[in-house]
C-alpha cells in the first residue's frame, strides 16, 4: 500500500464508490478508498480539504455518506455490507465528525498570512528564528503585535463587526419527523452560538452539565424536550434542568422591567396624569380576581407573548449590547443615574427635554438655515484651548527645601578646608592633563571606522541580529507600561523572564565569543545597558506593587 | 429679509405672531375658524389631522386674542390627556412666548404653567420617592392636612413638610413671576425657593394667563370642585385629543362596588366607631362642636382647606344642597349607624344569583322599603363623612377610600334620577361559576359631567385629529357649537396610503366578525398579511387587534402554525401585555430595533394604552395594520344600557353609535403612524367591512379622501403590490421646495387672493 507508515484509524470493508466495491480507510490526516483487489487508492482526500459530510436519511434503502470538498466536488460512498451497513456508516460518520473540526481550524487563513509575511520580510524571519524558534518568546506573543501593527488593512478584519443574531434562529432548527414517532433537530454551531448568546441561562446550564453529567447530544435532546423550549406548555416539570432557566429569564425580564425605560415618551406608567381611584370608572375589572380565574390556555397564551418579548429583547441585546451603550454619552449618563429612579430626576430633564423638543419640532416650517454642522465634542475644553501641558514631576522641591540646601552649601563652603594629604601628585596630574589634551592618549580619534575594521563582518552581522531581537523584546517589554490590567501584569513578568533568557542564551555566548577574539572592545555594553534599564524599571514597578499590596 | 415684515399673520384683523417662517394652509384656516368661535363667544368642534401643527396654531391665536382683548378673554385653560402631552404643549408655548419677546422686544408678562398631580410635582424627598400616585397623595395629606397642622401647634414633634410650611408662610405674598413653567420648571422653582410646587401651582392657576392640565381637573367633580372652582368665567377652555372625552366624563361619575369594597368599608366603619368612642371619653367637646356646626349648616366649605383634597363632593357644584345636614345623621354615632345600615343593605343586594338592572328611583324606593333609608340623608352622606373624618382627625385618609367610595355612591345615587343606571351582576360573564358580585352604578350620559363646563366658560373648544363624524359630539355632549369644522391635510405628495384588505389570496373574506373570527382560514390570512408586509415594509410596523383576548388567541395560533417564526426572519416581534411596565419596555426595545435598522413589529391592542398615547413617527411606524374593526364588547350590560339611553334621549341608533365608536378607535390607531407632512406610512384596514360606506364614511376626512374605490376590498397580493409601489415612491427625497406653495406657504403667499380662496375650501363645515 502506498502509505503504510500512516496510522490507520478505521477500516471499513465493502464500501462502494462509483458502483465499484472497495475498502474505506480513515487515516490520521486523510480519508481514502481503494477498489477491491488493488493496492492503491483511487480516492484520497485530506481532511483539511473536506468541507462537510452528509448522510442519507435513515429510512432510505441505500446507506450512503457524501463528502463535500471545499472545491465543491463531492464523493459518494455507499455502504453495502447488508448486515452492518448502518453501523459501518455511523462509525465512519462519527469518526469524521471528530476529525473534521480539528483540521478545519488548522487550515485557516491566518497561518497563510503569517507565512507570507515571513517569506517577504527576511528581517522578520530572522527575528522569528531568533525569538520563537529558540523559544525565547512564544509564537503567539510574537505575532500578537506584528499582525496588528504591520498590516493596517488586516487590522480591520481582525476586529471585525460582530455579527448579530437572526431573530428566527429557533425556526431554523426546523424539526423533522423521522417516521417513527421521533423528531430530528438540526443544530449547527451557529445556532448553538445563537442560543447561547440569546439565552445565557442555557449557556450556564451547558457549562454546568456538559460533559460531566451529560453528553452534548443528551444535553440538546433534553433542551428540545424541555418545557423551556416549548414555552406554550406551562412549565411544571421540576426535574427538568431547564426549569431554572425559565426562572432566570423571568427574573432578568423582571429586573429589566423594574429598571424602567429611559425615554419618557414611551413610559406608559407615567402617561396618565390622574388615574381614577379604585372603584370609580365605568369598566373596572378587579385585577385581583383576574389571575385566579384564568384558564390554562390563557396562561399558556400569555406565556407565549412573554416569550416573544423576551426573545426579541435578548436578540436585540446580543446584537447591539456592548456597542449601543458606548457611543452615545447620553445613554450612559442616564443609565448610570437611573439606579435610583425617582431621586435622579435632577439628571433626567436633559434627555426628556431633548425628546420633547424633538417631538414638537416641525422641521419643514423652518427656513433651512445653513448647513448643519457637527458639534465638536470636547472631553476637556481647557486642554483644547491651552494645548497639552507637560506633566509636572511628582516630586518637586519646596522653596523651604531650596533655602535649606543653599544654607547647607554655604555652610560647607564656609568651613571648607583643602585636604592636602589626599591630593594627586603633580606628575600624575600633568600626565592626566596631557592624556586629555588634544593629541593625548585618551583624545585619540577612536572613530567607528576603527571598530568597523576591527570587527569582522560575521560578528557585525550577528550583532545586528542581536540588536533587532533585543529591540523587539524590549519593545514588548516597554509596551506593557503603564501596567493597568491583570493581563499586562502577567505579560510584563513574562517579558522580563524572556529578557533574562535572551541575555543568557544569546548575549552571553556572543560576549564570550567576542571576548575570546577581541579582548579590549566592549561591543555589548550598550545592549547590557538597555537590559539593565529594563530590569530597573521592572524592579521599581515590582517594589511599588508589593508596597501597594501590603 | 422678508421676515421682519411678515412675522405677523393677519387673521381677519387680528394680528397673530406665529413662531415659524412658513405656515401650513390648514393652520391658517384653523386659526380663522378659531377666531370666529372666540368672537362669537361660543363653543367649537374642530378636527384637524395630527402633525399639522394644531397645538401651535391654537396657542398662537389664543395668545394673540388674549393680548388684543384682555378684557374679553382672561385665561386659557388647555386640557390634554397625558403627562407627555401636557409637557409638549408647555414647550410649544414656551417657544411662542420667546418668539413674542424677541419680536416685540418687550419683556414678557405672561404667566403660563402646567399643573399635574402630586406625583409629578412633589419635591419632598421622602414623599416623592413613592411609586404610586395614590401613595404620594396619602403621604402628602398625612403631612399637610389642616388638622394635622393644627395639632402640630401643640405638639411640634409631629412630622411636617417643610416645603408646604414655607409655601404657606411666604408663597402667597408674591405671585409667581411671569414666565412659562413646565412641570420640571415648577419643581426647580419650588426647590430653589423651598416652596411646595404642587400647592404653588394650584394657587397660581388663579392668576395665570394660561393653564395646562389634564381633563380630570375640569371634568371630575371630585377634583374640579377643589382645583378649578374659582377660575374666571371669561376663560377659553380647550380640550385637545378630545375624541374620548365622553368616556372621561362617564368614568368620572361612575362607581363600582364589589364585595371587597364592602368588606373594607365595614372595617372602616368599625374603626370610625372605635375612634368615636375614644374621643367621647377624652374630648367629647369636639363632637359637640361638630354637631353645633352641622346644625348651623354647611359653612364648612369655607373652612375647608386646600389640602383636604380627599373629601370632596362627587356631585356637581350646582347640585349640592345648601341646607343643613338632616337631623338623623347629625350626631357621629347616628351617622355611623346609618352607614352600617346602608352597608348591610348593599351587602344584601349583592347576594343575588341573577343580574338585576334598575334605575335610581327604583333603587331609592327599594332602599326605603327595606331599611327605611330616606333620600335626603343619603344625599348628605359624602358631606357628612367629610366632616366626621375631619373631626376625628384621621391622618391616613387613604385607608378610608372604601367608605368614601360608598358615601360618594350614596350621594350620587340620591342626587341624580336620570342618566344613571344600576346593574348588579353576580358573576363575570366569562366565568359564570365564580361568584364575584359587582354593583355598577354607571353614568350613561356624558353631558352631565361636562355640562357645568359648557355653562360656565364662554368658549369651549373640542379638538382632535379624529372627531368624525363631527355632528355626534355635540349630540352626545349636549351642547350647541357655533363652529364645527374638519380640516384636511394639504399634501404636496400623498404621504398616507389607506388600503382596505378584504380577502386573502384564497378569496376567503377577512374579517374579525364574531362568527368567523375563530375561523382557521381567517387567522391564517391575517398571518399571511403580516408576513408579507413584514417582508416589504422598512423599519417599524405596528399592528392593532380589536381586543386583548383576540390578540392572545391569534398570536397563539400563529405560533402554532409557524407564521411568527417566518415573520421573525424579517423583523423582531414585540407584543403589548396587560402590564404597563412590561409594555413600556417592549415599546422601548421596539424603538431601539427600528433605530438600529433591524426592524420590528409591535402587536398591540386598539383602545389600549399604546393606541391612545404613543406616537410612531417616521421610521417607528411605516405601516399600521388594523386587524378587524375594533368594536367595543357589545355584550356588556353597561354598554347596552348606555346604548338604550342614547337611543331614547338623543335619538342615536345603537348601530350608529357602535360604528362611530369603533371607527374613532380605528382612526386613532392608524393615525398613530402619520405625524406630519414629512412623515409617511401605510394604513392597512384588514377587514372587509371597512369597505362599506357606513364605515368608510365615519373615518376622518383627511383619511377618507385618500381612500379611493381602487383601494377597497383588495387581496393580500394586491395590497403588497400597492404598498411596494407606495413605499418606493415615498423613499424618494422630499424637499422643502416640493411643498412650498402647495402645502407650505410663506407669509406673502398667504396674502394672495386666490390662495385665500383655496384655503377657504380646506375647512369643511359639518
Amino acid at each position: 500500500m502506498a502509505a503504510l507508515s500512516e496510522e490507520v484509524l478505521l477500516v471499513v470493508k465493502r464500501v462502494r464508490q462509483r458502483k465499484q466495491d472497495g475498502t474505506l480507510y480513515l487515516m490520521a490526516e486523510r480519508i481514502a478508498w481503494g477498489p477491491e483487489g488493488k493496492d492503491r487508492f483511487t480516492v484520497s482526500h485530506l481532511y483539511a480539504d473536506i468541507r462537510c459530510q452528509k448522510i442519507s436519511p435513515d429510512g432510505k434503502a441505500k446507506i450512503q455518506l457524501q463528502l463535500v470538498l471545499h472545491t465543491g466536488e463531492s464523493t459518494n460512498l455507499h455502504f453495502s455490507n447488508e448486515s452492518t451497513a448502518l453501523k459501518d456508516r455511523d462509525a465512519a460518520k462519527d469518526l469524521l465528525q471528530q476529525l473534521l473540526p480539528k483540521f478545519k481550524k488548522r487550515a485557516n487563513k491566518e497561518l497563510e498570512e503569517k507565512n507570507r509575511m515571513l517569506q517577504e520580510d527576511p528581517v522578520l524571519f530572522q527575528l522569528y528564528k531568533d525569538l520563537v524558534v529558540c523559544q525565547v518568546i512564544s509564537a503567539e506573543e510574537f505575532w500578537a503585535n506584528r499582525l496588528s501593527i504591520n498590516n493596517v488593512d488586516h487590522s480591520l478584519s481582525n476586529n471585525k463587526q460582530e455579527v448579530g443574531i437572526s431573530a428566527a434562529f429557533l425556526a431554523d432548527i426546523r424539526p423533522q419527523t423521522d417516521g417513527c414517532n421521533g423528531l430530528r433537530y438540526n443544530l449547527t454551531s451557529d445556532i448553538i452560538e445563537s442560543i447561547f448568546r440569546t439565552y445565557p441561562a442555557v449557556k450556564q446550564k451547558y457549562g454546568e452539565n456538559v460533559p460531566h453529567n451529560l453528553t452534548e447530544k443528551e444535553f440538546w435532546t433534553r433542551f428540545f424536550q424541555s418545557h423551556y423550549f416549548h414555552r406554550d406548555r406551562i412549565n411544571t416539570g421540576l426535574q427538568d434542568i431547564f426549569s431554572e432557566c425559565a426562572k432566570l429569564d423571568e427574573k432578568g425580564l423582571k429586573s429589566m422591567v423594574f429598571q424602567g425605560v429611559k425615554n419618557p415618551m414611551v413610559d406608559l406608567l407615567s402617561l396618565e396624569d390622574k388615574s381614577l381611584e379604585e372603584g370609580y370608572g365605568s369598566n373596572s375589572t378587579a385585577p385581583s380576581t383576574s389571575n385566579t380565574n384564568k384558564t390554562v390556555k390563557e396562561n399558556s397564551n400569555s406565556a407565549i407573548i412573554k416569550r416573544f418579548n423576551h426573545h426579541s429583547t435578548m436578540v436585540l441585546a446580543a446584537g447591539s449590547g456592548k456597542k449601543a451603550d458606548a457611543p452615545n454619552g447620553q445613554a450612559c449618563e442616564t443609565s448610570s443615574t437611573d439606579g435610583n429612579s425617582r431621586d435622579s430626576d435632577f439628571f433626567q430633564p436633559p434627555i426628556k427635554k431633548v425628546k420633547i423638543q424633538d417631538v414638537i419640532e416641525y422641521e419643514d416650517l423652518h427656513r433651512e438655515n445653513g448647513k448643519k454642522t457637527v458639534a465638536l465634542n470636547l472631553k476637556k475644553s481647557d486642554r483644547y484651548s491651552h494645548g497639552p501641558v507637560p506633566l509636572l514631576p511628582q516630586q518637586y522641591t519646596t522653596s523651604q527645601d531650596i533655602v535649606n540646601s543653599v544654607n547647607c552649601i554655604k555652610h560647607e563652603i564656609a568651613s571648607y578646608k583643602p585636604c592636602l594629604t589626599q591630593v594627586m601628585s603633580s606628575s600624575t596630574a600633568s600626565s592626566a592633563i596631557a592624556a586629555l589634551s588634544p593629541g593625548g592618549v585618551l583624545m585619540q580619534a577612536l572613530a567607528q571606522q576603527a571598530i568597523n575594521q576591527m570587527v569582522p563582518n560575521d560578528v557585525q552581522e550577528e550583532m545586528k541580529h542581536l540588536y533587532t531581537a533585543a529591540g523587539e523584546l524590549l519593545r514588548h517589554f516597554w509596551s506593557c507600561f503603564p501596567v493597568n490590567t491583570p493581563f499586562l501584569e502577567e505579560k510584563v513578568v513574562k517579558m522580563r523572564s524572556n529578557l533574562e533568557r535572551f541575555q543568557m542564551t544569546k548575549l552571553r555566548p556572543f560576549q564570550e565569543k567576542v571576548q575570546r577574539q577581541y579582548l579590549s572592545t566592549n561591543l555589548t555594553g550598550h545592549l547590557e545597558d538597555m537590559f539593565q534599564m529594563a530590569y530597573n524599571k521592572f524592579h521599581a514597578w515590582q517594589t511599588r506593587r508589593m508596597m501597594r499590596k501590603t | 429679509m422678508v421676515r421682519a415684515i411678515t412675522a405677523l399673520l393677519n387673521i381677519e384683523g387680528l394680528l397673530v405672531y406665529f413662531p415659524y417662517d412658513y405656515i401650513y394652509p390648514e393652520q391658517y384656516s384653523y386659526m380663522l375658524e378659531l377666531k370666529r368661535t372666540l368672537d362669537a363667544k361660543g363653543h367649537g368642534v374642530l378636527e384637524m389631522p395630527s402633525g399639522t401643527g394644531k397645538t401651535i396654531s391654537l396657542l398662537s391665536l389664543i395668545v394673540a386674542y388674549q393680548r388684543e382683548y384682555p378684557l374679553e378673554v382672561t385665561k386659557l385653560i388647555y386640557c390634554s390627556r397625558t403627562v407627555p402631552e401636557i409637557e409638549k404643549v408647555v414647550e410649544e408655548l414656551r417657544k411662542l412666548i420667546e418668539f413674542y419677546s424677541k419680536e416685540t422686544g418687550e419683556k414678557n408678562n405672561f404667566l403660563a404653567l402646567a399643573l399635574s398631580s402630586r406625583k409629578n410635582l412633589c419635591v419632598h424627598p421622602e414623599v416623592s420617592s413613592l411609586r404610586f400616585g395614590k401613595e404620594v397623595d396619602g403621604k402628602c395629606h398625612s403631612l399637610t392636612a389642616s388638622y394635622i397642622r393644627a395639632q402640630r401647634h401643640s405638639n411640634p414633634s409631629l412630622p411636617s413638610c417643610r416645603f408646604y410650611e414655607e409655601f404657606d408662610a411666604m408663597g402667597k405674598q408674591v405671585p409667581l413671576p411671569a414666565g412659562v413653567y413646565n412641570l420640571d420648571d415648577m419643581k426647580d422653582f419650588g426647590r430653589r425657593k423651598g416652596w411646595c410646587p404642587y400647592y404653588l401651582a394650584r394657587y397660581s392657576i388663579l392668576h395665570a394667563n394660561i393653564i395646562v392640565y389634564s381633563y380630570h381637573y375640569l371634568l371630575d367633580p371630585k377634583i374640579a370642585d377643589l382645583v378649578s372652582k374659582e377660575l374666571s368665567k371669561k376663560s377659553v377652555v380647550v380640550f385637545d385629543e378630545a375624541h374620548n372625552i365622553d368616556n372621561v366624563c362617564i368614568d368620572s361619575m361612575s362607581v363600582n362596588i364589589t364585595r371587597r369594597t364592602l368588606d373594607r368599608s365595614q372595617a372602616n366603619v368599625e374603626t370610625l366607631q372605635n375612634t368615636i368612642l375614644k374621643i367621647k371619653e377624652t374630648d367629647s367637646a369636639k363632637l359637640k362642636e361638630e354637631y353645633r356646626r352641622l346644625v348651623e349648616g354647611l359653612k364648612e366649605a369655607n373652612v375647608a382647606r386646600e389640602t383636604d383634597i380627599y373629601m370632596s363632593n362627587p356631585v356637581l357644584p350646582d347640585e349640592i344642597l345648601q341646607e343643613a345636614v338632616p337631623g338623623s345623621i347629625r350626631t357621629a354615632e347616628h351617622f355611623v349607624g346609618f352607614m352600617k345600615r346602608f352597608l348591610e343593605y348593599l351587602k344584601s343586594r349583592l347576594r343575588i344569583h341573577h343580574v338585576v338592572q334598575e334605575s335610581t328611583p327604583q333603587f331609592l324606593k327599594d332602599i326605603f322599603e327595606k331599611v327605611c333609608i330616606d333620600r335626603k340623608p343619603l344625599r348628605f352622606c359624602a358631606e357628612r363623612l367629610r366632616s366626621l373624618l375631619r373631626t376625628l382627625e384621621i391622618a391616613d385618609i387613604a385607608d378610608f377610600s372604601a367608605i368614601t367610595l360608598i358615601s360618594n355612591f350614596a350621594t350620587l345615587v340620591s342626587t341624580y334620577s336620570k342618566g344613571f343606571t344600576i346593574i348588579i351582576e353576580p358573576f363575570e360573564d366569562r366565568t359564570p361559576t365564580i361568584a364575584n358580585p359587582v354593583l355598577h352604578f354607571s353614568c350613561m350620559d356624558p353631558s352631565i359631567a361636562i355640562k357645568p363646563v359648557f355653562e360656565r366658560f364662554q368658549s369651549v373648544i373640542i379638538t382632535s385629529g379624529t372627531l368624525s363624524p363631527l355632528d355626534i359630539y355635540p349630540r352626545i355632549l349636549d351642547f350647541r357649537p357655533v363652529t364645527t369644522a374638519s380640516f384636511t391635510m394639504t399634501l404636496a405628495r400623498t404621504c398616507l396610503c389607506p388600503l382596505v384588505v378584504g380577502r386573502g389570496n384564497d378569496q376567503v373574506a377577512m374579517t374579525s366578525k364574531f362568527e368567523t373570527r375563530e375561523d382557521f382560514a381567517v387567522i391564517r390570512n391575517y398571518g399571511n398579511l403580516l408576513l408579507e408586509m413584514s417582508a416589504i415594509v422598512p423599519d417599524g410596523i405596528v399592528a392593532f387587534f380589536t381586543s386583548y383576548t383576540y390578540m392572545e388567541n391569534i398570536v397563539a395560533s400563529w405560533y402554532e402554525q409557524g407564521i411568527l417564526e417566518n415573520v421573525q426572519r424579517n423583523k423582531l416581534i414585540f407584543i403589548e401585555t396587560p402590564d404597563a411596565a412590561e409594555t413600556s419596555m417592549a415599546l422601548e426595545k421596539y424603538q431601539e430595533a427600528c433605530e438600529n435598522g433591524r426592524g420590528a413589529i409591535l402587536l398591540s391592542v386598539a383602545r389600549g394604552k399604546v393606541s391612545e398615547g404613543i406616537d410612531f413617527v417616521h421610521h417607528f411606524g411605516r405601516a399600521v395594520i388594523m386587524f378587524g374593526v375594533p368594536y367595543v364588547y357589545t355584550q356588556s350590560r353597561i354598554l347596552k344600557a348606555r346604548l338604550e339611553y342614547l337611543r331614547d334621549q338623543f335619538q342615536i341608533r345603537e348601530n350608529d353609535f357602535l360604528t362611530f365608536d369603533a371607527m374613532r378607535h380605528a382612526a386613532q390607531c392608524v393615525g398613530r403612524a402619520i405625524r406630519g407632512k414629512t412623515d409617511y406610512g401605510l394604513m392597512i384596514f384588514a377587514d372587509k367591512r371597512y369597505a362599506r360606506a357606513d364605515k368608510r364614511g365615519k373615518l376622518p376626512r383627511w383619511i377618507q379622501e385618500h381612500l379611493t374605490d381602487s383601494s377597497l376590498n383588495l387581496t393580500i397580493d394586491e395590497t403588497v403590490q400597492l404598498s411596494k409601489h407606495f413605499l418606493r415612491q415615498m423613499a424618494q427625497p422630499f424637499k422643502q421646495e416640493d411643498q412650498l406653495g402647495l402645502s407650505l406657504l410663506t407669509l406673502e403667499q398667504l396674502q394672495s387672493e386666490d390662495m385665500l380662496q383655496k384655503i377657504a375650501q380646506i375647512a369643511h363645515q359639518a
